[in-house]
């Protein structure tokens, strides 16, 4: 079915309620545990994505959660908006499996947001029936205001109209829930469910709740002490955990010590294969008794990681790589460029390193059911990571979610965290178990975002146009899903698809472009990914460096190297680095925000490096550079105003402007945050943040070796924000943080002279450079 | 085990605990006080802190038997300080937030929020000794006080700066 249908049903006696529910698709149909599946989609419950209670409540529940970007005060306005309430009236159920119908990936707001849109519209065309009908009048008379619809004469609220009745509206959806694949070695459709059909949605132009800050509505809970954080959960006879991690990302368990039970009375070991944990009722012991078993614990020794300062070899090793444009015509173009730059840029290993690291709670039945509290942003992919490990079916996962520390994508695939570790432990002992990892562990032990090297190529005209570029990456590739524990215990996960996404290589129309399209014309290209497992994958353990995606995963790449690149043709061509990008017909959107945020930082013209630069003396020279994305609908620009010193090599951010245009603007408050945030998150990778590294573990493992951006970091910021009512909707939360480093170096070569083609661009390196030049 | 007694949030409270058991430890699994949150368990993000006698404390690397005798605050209680400081009724109290929880809101300082517990805390510490903080002051006391820099992952350094400053406002009024 493809058009939503109303029917009335029982008649209730108090109360009433709109219930919103999914036509039922085949998997539904297709057998009792695929039915199960389906989360609260079971044909005799009725499910809701949406529900008017008799109070006025908006009840709106999405498989999404908030990763701490905003999502739900926009949910709430995109609901509000097309529903015609006020968004206080909307009340979210957020990321828990068994009470929201459509899963999905949290970071992918703009699809969950299309969702609701889609369903408050059907709702309220509903709703619009049935008023046409109370109040006598055709639907074309009829206004909403604040769930009131007027028209023909009278009013009627929303309330009254599903008061004493049960509405139950039919929708059609496309897609499916997160399964365990066919095969058994990975996860499918984890993107989740979507509404489909072409409801009537309101004109941008007649918007009220969207385009206002309205604040995100666990604000004063969390200001309170309220809020059930992932790390509050207490189950009934639950026992606290800590891990036991091995010697290296690659050691197998040669023994474990006896417990001194007379310093831990309550505690008990656990091991399974290579996963040790130490529980106890009480939190302190379980943490007392895990130190002094750690201290004694014996684990083969392997040394199969390169080291974080000789690692760009390592990523070399494919020769088959993923290519996309035509060979041929770059290398002619190249061959007859008046000009050639040949350069190769790299970026270390960094860390999502959340502020608190992971924990969770599992609670394994006897039955076999299992209950998982997690701050997963994709919790039904978890619980199929989780049915896939334990060799069960999804229907006996439920996973809870709950707030906790911003992860910045870590958790997308899945569970880069606890939850396994919990799970296991949970079975084991028969008890609702709780893991707390400590930071140590979590800067240690969870997935990176890999690091990568690139060799690019240019060809530039007589005019110092550029006509051909030509990239080849080599990077481990970023979606090593499998989880921890699973592997440590030696328990069945997915077997990771060795992929650089399409975005990591290259000017790519999509996500790399908007609407289709490059940020700038040049005519010939050639981009070529050679991708492989992680490092330390064929350790005994089977752990090794796991690479997972990090926040703008493919772009946090190819950004840093390809804007580099065009800085670095600018210069060659000596042309001031935002005039040579506006001679290559930007895309029309970017040109214009190019403009504005040129116009903000008091840009003037003229080529780098700059007239003062210099590499000697202990005085700090100024430098500027800039750096734009475009992705998912939105374009960005970034301008970075820098202090080199060259007697020390440090680097000094002392102004960040930075311009968006993400189409419709939907929350500016929130928006400002998360292109504050992105600033912020993009200076630490551009000048401090590395993992660490040696040939078998992580030494980068707290906030002294591996340094993330303090409020003695944070520049002057400049924010520059374009909102269009003809462009949709952009992404929002992610992409600033890819702009600092390319702006950073561009702005150091500015000051210096030398430009920096790696990141962190530590104090060191710059005086490396400097040496070198 | 042994028995602790503490005042936290203006009560006096009695619980056993091991005499090596941190206090954030004892708050949040003895007290029920969730507040203040597990970082780095070593002094380096200030996730933790809360108030001993109106001055920020870490309470990841603090024992609870050594703060027994202090006044201890986490943000559970950090309104009722502000009703007292200000002489509230109970109805007037129960309605009011202090005006650092409330700038907390109406900036919306928070991202994930993890963070926020600890600047809370770590902005109640700085307007105690310094009423009207300039930018550069706020900074320096949020990077720059021992043991360690209040980390915020999200990067909301610059919401925490205006809402610091509009609460200093509002604790001026
Ligand atoms: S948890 Fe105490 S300072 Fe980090
Ligand atoms: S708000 Fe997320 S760590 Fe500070």
């Amino acid at each position: 079915m493809d058009s939503p249908t109303l029917t009335r049903r029982t008649f209730v006696k108090t109360g009433g309620a709109l219930i919103v529910t999914l036509s039922l698709p085949a998997w539904a149909v297709r057998g009792a545990a695929a039915a199960a599946a389906g989360n609260s989609l079971d044909p005799t419950v009725l499910a809701s994505w949406l529900e008017i209670r008799a109070d006025g409540t908006v009840v709106v529940r999405t498989g999404r959660a908030e990763m701490g970007v905003g999502m739900s005060a926009y949910y709430a306005q995109m609901v509000a908006e097309e529903l015609d309430v006020r968004p206080e009236s909307i009340q979210l159920v957020m990321g828990h499996t068994d009470e929201t119908p459509d899963g999905g990936w949290s970071a992918d707001f703009l699809t969950g947001a299309e969702n609701l849109r889609k369903v408050a519209a059907y709702t309220r065309g509903a709703l619009l029936g049935l008023a046409a009908e109370r109040l006598g009048a055709p639907e074309s008379a009829l206004a909403v205001t604040d769930g009131v619809v007027s028209g023909g004469g009278g009013r009627v609220s929303y309330v009254e109209l599903v008061a004493g009745q049960q509405l139950e509206l039919t929708i059609p959806i496309t897609g499916d829930l997160a399964s365990v694949s066919a095969d058994g070695t990975n996860i499918d459709n984890a993107f989740g469910l979507n509404v489909s059909g072409d409801p009537a949605l309101k004109p941008v132009r007649d918007y009220k709740v969207i385009g206002r800050d309205f604040p995100m509505p666990g604000i004063p809970d969390q200001v309170t002490g309220r809020t059930v954080w992932i790390g509050d959960v207490r189950l009934p006879d639950m026992l606290h955990a800590r891990m036991v991690r091995p010697a290296t990302l690659g050691s197998t368990l040669v023994s474990v010590p006896e417990l001194d039970r007379s310093r831990f009375p309550n505690a008990q070991i656990v091991t399974k294969n290579n996963l040790v944990a130490v529980v106890s009722p009480d939190e302190w012991e379980a943490v007392k008794a895990a130190r002094a078993v750690q201290a004694e614990t014996r684990w083969s020794s392997w040394e199969g990681l390169p080291g974080s300062d000789d690692v760009t070899a390592a990523y070399r090793t494919n020769t088959e790589p993923m290519a996309a444009g035509d060979a041929d015509a770059v290398g002619a173009a190249l061959a007859g460029a008046a000009r050639t730059l040949e350069v190769t840029y790299s970026q270390q290993y960094v860390k999502h390193a959340p502020i608190g690291p992971y924990v969770a709670v599992a609670d394994v039945g006897s039955d076999g059911t299992v209950t998982v509290h997690t701050h997963s942003a994709n919790t039904q992919a978890l619980r199929a990571h989780i049915a896939m490990m334990l060799e069960t079916t999804t229907d006996k996962v439920i996973v809870r979610w709950h707030e906790g520390a911003g992860q910045y994508g870590r958790a997308s695939l899945g569970g880069d965290g606890a939850e396994a570790d919990a799970v296991i432990l949970s079975q084991l002992l028969g008890k609702p178990v709780r893991v707390q990892w400590t930071l140590r562990e979590d800067l240690a032990w969870s997935g990176a975002s890999p690091g990568w090297v690139a060799d690019l190529k240019a060809g530039l005209d007589a005019q110092g146009k550029l006509v051909a570029i030509q990239t080849d990456w080599y990077a481990p590739h970023q979606n090593d899903a499998r989880m921890l524990g699973a592997l440590l215990a030696g328990m069945p996960t997915i077997q990771p698809l060795a992929f650089v996404f399409p975005a990591s290589f290259g000017f790519q129309p999509s996500p790399g472009g908007v609407g289709g399209d490059p940020p700038y014309a040049i005519p010939h290209q050639l981009h070529r990914a050679y991708s492989m497992q992680s490092l330390g994958q064929d350790a005994p353990s089977g752990v090794g460096l796991r690479g997972n995606i990090m926040r703008t995963p493919g772009h946090r790449q190819n950004v840093f190297a390809l804007e580099s690149l065009v800085n670095e043709a600018a210069a060659a061509a000596g042309a001031d680095p935002i005039q040579y990008r506006m001679d290559h017909e930007p895309f029309p959107r970017l040109a214009d925000l190019l403009q504005k945020t040129a116009a903000a930082a008091e840009w003037s013209p003229r080529p780098s490096p700059g007239p003062h630069a210099r590499r000697t003396g202990s005085a700090p020279v100024s430098g500027r550079g800039i750096a734009t994305v475009m992705r998912f609908g939105a374009c960005w620009v970034g301008i970075a105003e820098v202090e080199v010193t060259p007697g020390s090599g440090q680097v000094r951010v002392t102004r960040f402007t930075l311009g968006v245009d993400p189409g419709k603007i939907i929350n500016p408050r929130h928006l400002r945050r998360n292109m504050e945030g992105g600033i912020m998150m993009g200076l630490g990778e551009a000048l401090k943040e590395e993992v660490v590294f040696d040939r078998g573990k992580v030494t980068s493992d707290n906030w002294r070796r591996y340094p993330i951006p303090t409020m003695a970091d944070m520049p002057e910021i400049r924010l520059v924000q374009t909102s269009r009512d003809d462009a949709g909707f952009g992404g929002g939360g992610e992409a600033a943080n890819t702009v600092p480093a390319p702006a950073i170096a561009a702005a150091v070569f500015d000051a210096i002279g030398v430009q920096p083609r790696r990141t962190p661009i530590s104090a060191a390196y710059v005086r490396q450079l400097i040496e070198q030049a | 085990m042994a028995s602790i007694t503490l005042t936290v949030n203006g009560a006096t409270r009695t619980v056993e605990a091991a005499a090596d058991a941190p206090l954030l430890y004892v708050l949040r699994n003895q007290l029920g006080l969730s507040g203040p949150k597990l970082g780095c368990e070593m002094a380096q993000c200030g996730a933790c802190a809360v108030l001993a006698d109106g001055e920020e404390i870490r309470s990841c690397v603090t024992r609870a038997a050594n703060v027994a005798g202090r006044s201890i605050v986490t943000i559970e209680g950090l309104a009722a300080v502000w009703a007292e400081q200000r002489g509230l009724d109970a109805t007037e109290a129960a309605a009011t937030l202090h005006p650092i929880q409330q700038a907390w809101i109406d900036v919306q300082v928070p991202q994930c929020g993890y963070c926020q517990s600890g600047m809370m805390i770590a902005a109640a510490d700085l307007l105690e000794r310094n009423p009207t903080p300039t930018e550069a002051d706020i900074r320096e006391a949020f990077s720059n006080t021992p043991p360690s820099p209040h980390l915020c992952r999200c990067g909301m350094y610059p919401a925490i700066i205006e809402a610091v400053q509009r609460a200093a406002r509002a604790m001026a009024d």
